[in-house]
């Protein structure tokens, strides 16, 4: 019986995979091009994807890897991927902060050939951050994302400037009973720790890794900025929760109305203007509050295109790349999925400002973008800081010993690295 | 008998719940998730499963591709550990004991730290994004405890029969065939859907070798399911996604339940 | 006789002990994203680096607090199981399936449908909690709860395994031996503890084993759930040499936590055979 059975499942498998290998091998004449993308992307650029195949039909056809929705998998495929040579993979696209880590190993390849100053500066100057590394332009951005303020514009004239004022506005709303909570943001021990404190301490004066590659940790500044977000759970003005909260979680809260501020990116907006926001028309964007003489700072997200060293169709790599940022493209991604675009010359667009009423914040917000460290060992120093300002937030240990020790470990990566490269 | 019912009810209720939640979840609508516990209007919806069933690959791709991969470490395991569970019981003690430690400690080792050098293993023999190429890993961490649980099960055979199958003049391999697979059926039964069951679940391997989307297994494959941003967590789709993958091994559990058991009953205990 | 071993052999050799090898070799190498991936001796400095690392330590404490709590719980859940599934009564089979199914599910999927279930606030606990009227736990977000909450996912997933294990282990109990017991005027409470926990001695050693070495490897279900956090209360060894060869991309540090964890690991296990085959002199 059961080897009857398993003969069944024998001629089904070697059928499933026969199946498999015909379709692999029925090659047709264009050259074909892939691209990783996390599935978010894969779906929001399908139509332009296709549009691209129509118009290069039988010379380039470009299909998309979905990669995992959690941008760190997606990462963790792409470096596997190149572990694993041979990768079907041509173009990737990649975070901000993977960019130096790519580039000094070698995965990607420079875009000195296809990129020359006149297109480099038809981009938008917040978004020309992040993409070169060594003076080298190795990506070509898709979308900017730069940190946002949030605020109720039912609740208050107008959003608060200083830190100082969001906990006296979050808390008076809370007293008066019309939010449960003044702020919410993200606190989870992840990356958007870091982005939400690299905000708060330029907000406060102080640097995380400087001009001259000093480290600024254990200044008066970041210990203030350190405090402020231990004082904003402390205080009650956020839920104790944020300290699990990633973006997701602090949207669900705002979008509830259950809370004055939010920090987040500029996606959500158009999840708050969805029918089923309890806030549609009630929500202001602004910049990251500062404190009295600082200037407000937007952390710099952002996805864009590179290519991969090892493919072989570079140009016709490169041909995709820029149909799917051309200015064209970014609108209609902006209109469709609301992604912030990278052509400086959408900014004033007209059909795009009717359609949305915070396109000029962007702008702003871009204008004081900030990038993350740029260095290949990004990944080990924002972690310190991560496991630090948890720490710090979920009330185990001191800001200021934290932070100490932040600068510390965040020395002693910079100098194992510094003396292996000599 | 009250007393045994109430501990039934507290049994299913501790197994059953988190996963009834995520019937639950699967069935709400996008706003019915953040108060799970009111009653609002429009709470049910099907969105979360007609989205999964309209992607592209359709969803059942996946579940082939993990039935691919899983039959055929399955039959690798089974056509490899099976000669060598014999032979374990046929050779000369000291070895066999020795070999038996050895096997202890390989089914032990937590094989995630092996990912790494399995990846660049890959590399080498240039085994990426190639279904049935992943049935090698996940067959080859398998042998160990599929060797172990099949040598008991040898083990319990009488000698006298395979004695009568020698004075028959039956060679090696026609024994094997004949007389000692047909008796150990149940234990590689329950080793085999140990080592399916292993197979369809597995996410590390699965994830970095394997990187064309109409190659990828189930596990990974949800893992892929998007919201409309890279931000958000779409927790009803995949609740959906979720009940849709368990539905093929909730039934390889109810009809193969009595081999899990009985083979497990003969197994590697002794060792 | 032995050829019939060597294709397992080889199989092992492939997946066990080549990248065994390959770890030592690694382990004294700096292989990372800062020398290009290539490899440069450092004599040993991996090895020192680990001893000094504060971060390794704490992450084993927290294997091992992780491994010791769910096993210990699960090794008492899966008796209790056992005990139940052992005994006939009807839907027995149904029951006996769906109490196997939380085994049989995908990690990752179960992970994040903990994660969900564990929300603050939206999630069902803290929803009853604040139906209640209590104040809200943050589950997720306590370093002294989270990595409870990891332990109830793994104990609430690997249960129905070594009930499994136990109830095989039940069912080769001869019944005599009861009736003899009950004959001589024992209580069913002395029956367990004077016959069926003595029998199922040894399938509860090869349980707890098992489970032992898997908890010890703890990897999807922690950086689904909390992602090691907060404040790392929850990162495990296998998380740990994950982000370092993946994200940081040293390889070379990443292939010395996985030989230091399997080294700690090895002792572990030993450690509890010792204390297990003392616990056996004693009962003699």
């Amino acid at each position: 019986m059961i080897i009857k059975k398993l003969k069944l499942i024998i001629i089904f498998t070697l059928l499933c995979f026969s199946s498999i290998v015909i379709g692999l091998t029925d090659t047709n004449k264009p050259i074909e091009i892939n691209a990783l993308m996390p599935a978010p992307f894969a779906d929001s650029t399908e139509r332009l994807v296709e549009q691209f195949n129509q118009e290069n039909k039988g010379k380039i056809h470009l299909t998309v890897t979905r990669g995992p929705r959690e941008t760190e998998s997606v990462s963790d495929m792409a470096i596997s991927s190149m572990i694993l040579g041979n990768s079907p993979i041509d173009i990737l696209l990649i975070d901000v902060t993977w960019l130096p880590k790519y580039a000094a190993t070698g995965w990607i390849s420079p875009l000195d050939e296809w990129v020359n100053d006149e297109d480099i500066k038809s981009i938008i100057s917040g978004a020309r951050q992040g993409n070169s590394y060594k003076n080298r332009e190795f990506r070509w951005p898709l979308v900017a994302d730069i940190g946002l303020l949030y605020w109720r514009k039912d609740l208050m004239q107008e959003p608060p400037k200083t830190p100082d004022a969001l906990i006296k506005i979050s808390k008076k709303l809370q007293n008066e009973g019309l939010v449960k909570y003044g702020y919410v943001w993200q606190g989870r021990q992840y990356e958007g720790l870091s982005c939400v404190y690299l905000e708060v301490l330029k907000g406060f004066g102080g640097d995380w890794l400087d001009n001259s590659n000093q480290f600024r940790l254990d200044e008066k500044s970041s210990i203030k900025a350190t405090n402020w977000l231990r004082e904003l759970i402390t205080s009650e003005v956020s839920p104790k929760a944020v300290t699990n909260f990633s973006e997701p979680e602090a949207l669900q809260i705002f979008e509830t109305g259950d809370s004055a501020f939010m920090r987040n990116w500029p996606y959500a907006w158009a999840e708050l203007q969805k029918p089923t926001s309890s806030v549609k028309d009630k929500v202001g964007v602004t910049t990251m509050v500062a404190d009295t003489n600082q200037t407000p700072t937007a952390t710099l997200g952002s996805w864009g295109f590179s290519i991969l060293k090892n493919s072989n169709n570079k140009d016709a790599a490169w041909k995709a790349i820029s149909y799917l940022t051309s200015e064209q493209a970014q609108k209609e991604l902006f209109l469709k999925y609301g992604y912030t675009p990278t052509k400086a010359k959408l900014f004033n667009d007209i059909e795009m400002l009717e359609m949305s009423p915070i396109l000029p914040e962007l702008e702003k917000a871009l204008q004081i973008s900030e990038p993350r460290p740029k260095t290949p060992i990004y990944a080990q120093l924002s972690d310190v800081l991560q496991r630090e300002l948890s720490a710090v937030l979920t009330g185990q240990k001191d800001p200021q010993k934290a932070m100490i020790s932040a600068q510390v470990s965040s020395e002693n990566i910079l100098k194992s690295a510094g003396e292996l490269r000599s | 008998m009250k007393r045994l019912h109430f501990y039934i009810i507290i049994l299913l209720t501790w197994s059953m719940l988190p996963f009834i939640w995520q019937l639950y979840t699967s069935f709400c609508s996008q706003e019915a998730l953040i108060s799970p516990l009111r009653t609002i209007d429009n709470r049910w919806t099907l969105d979360n499963y007609l989205r999964i069933i309209n992607a592209d690959p359709p969803f059942w791709k996946y579940l082939l591709n993990s039935l691919v991969v899983g039959t055929s470490a399955t039959l690798i395991t089974l056509i490899i550990s099976i000669p060598a569970a014999y032979s374990l019981t046929r050779l000369k003690s000291a070895f066999a004991k020795s070999m038996q430690l050895l096997l202890l400690a390989a089914a032990l080792f937590p094989y995630v730290l092996l990912f790494l050098a399995l990846l660049e293993l890959a590399r080498n023999l240039n085994l990426g994004n190639n279904l049935l190429a992943l049935s090698i890993p996940y067959s080859a961490l398998s042998t160990p405890l599929a060797v172990l649980l099949l040598s008991s099960a040898f083990r319990d055979i009488p000698k006298d029969l395979e004695e009568a199958a020698i004075l028959d003049g039956l060679n090696t391999w026609q024994r094997l065939k004949w007389v000692l697979i047909p008796l150990i059926t149940p234990s590689s039964a329950s080793t085999a859907i140990l080592v399916f069951v292993f197979s369809w679940n597995e996410y590390p391997i699965a994830l970095t070798w394997i990187s064309r989307s109409e190659l990828i297994t189930l596990p990974v494959a949800i893992s892929r399911i998007a919201g409309s941003s890279v931000y958000s967590v779409p927790y009803g789709t995949y609740a959906a996604a979720s009940v849709l993958g368990s539905i093929p091994l909730l039934l390889i559990v109810l009809i193969f339940q009595k081999q899990i058991i009985s083979g497990l009953t003969q197994g590697a205990i002794k060792g | 006789m032995i050829f019939l071993f060597a294709p397992a052999a080889l199989f092992l050799i492939l997946v066990f002990v080549l990248p065994l090898i390959r770890y030592c070799w690694i382990s004294v190498h700096a292989l990372s994203v800062i020398t290009n991936l290539e490899m440069i001796p450092n004599y040993g400095a991996n090895w020192i680096r680990l001893y000094n690392d504060q971060r390794f330590w704490q992450d084993s404490f927290q294997t091992i607090r992780f491994t010791v709590t769910s096993v210990s719980l699960e090794i008492l859940f899966a008796i209790a199981i056992a005990l139940l599934l052992d005994q006939r009564w009807r839907g027995r089979g149904v029951v006996r399936a769906l109490t196997i199914l939380p085994w049989a599910l995908p990690t990752t999927v179960m992970a994040l449908g903990w994660r969900w279930i564990f929300n603050t606030p939206h999630g069902p606990i803290e929803q009853i909690i604040s139906l209640l009227g209590f104040e809200s736990i943050n589950i997720l977000s306590n370093p002294n709860i989270a990595w409870i909450a990891t332990v109830i996912g793994d104990v609430w997933k690997t249960t129905p395994f070594i009930a499994l294990i136990l109830l095989a282990g039940l069912q080769s109990i001869p019944n005599d031996l009861y009736e003899a017991f009950r004959l001589e005027g024992g209580s069913s409470r002395q029956a367990l503890f004077n016959i069926t926990i003595p029998l199922l001695k040894q399938y509860l050693l090869i349980g707890i084993l098992f489970r032992t070495a898997q908890a010890f490897g703890v990897f999807d279900l922690i950086q689904i759930m909390t992602g090691g956090g907060p404040a790392s209360s929850t990162e495990s060894l296998a998380l740990y040499a994950y982000l370092n060869a993946m994200r940081f991309l040293d390889f070379g540090y990443s292939a010395t936590i996985m030989l230091g964890s399997f080294i700690l690991l090895v002792f572990s296990c030993l450690l509890a055979w010792l204390i297990f085959n003392q616990i056996k002199k004693i009962q003699l």
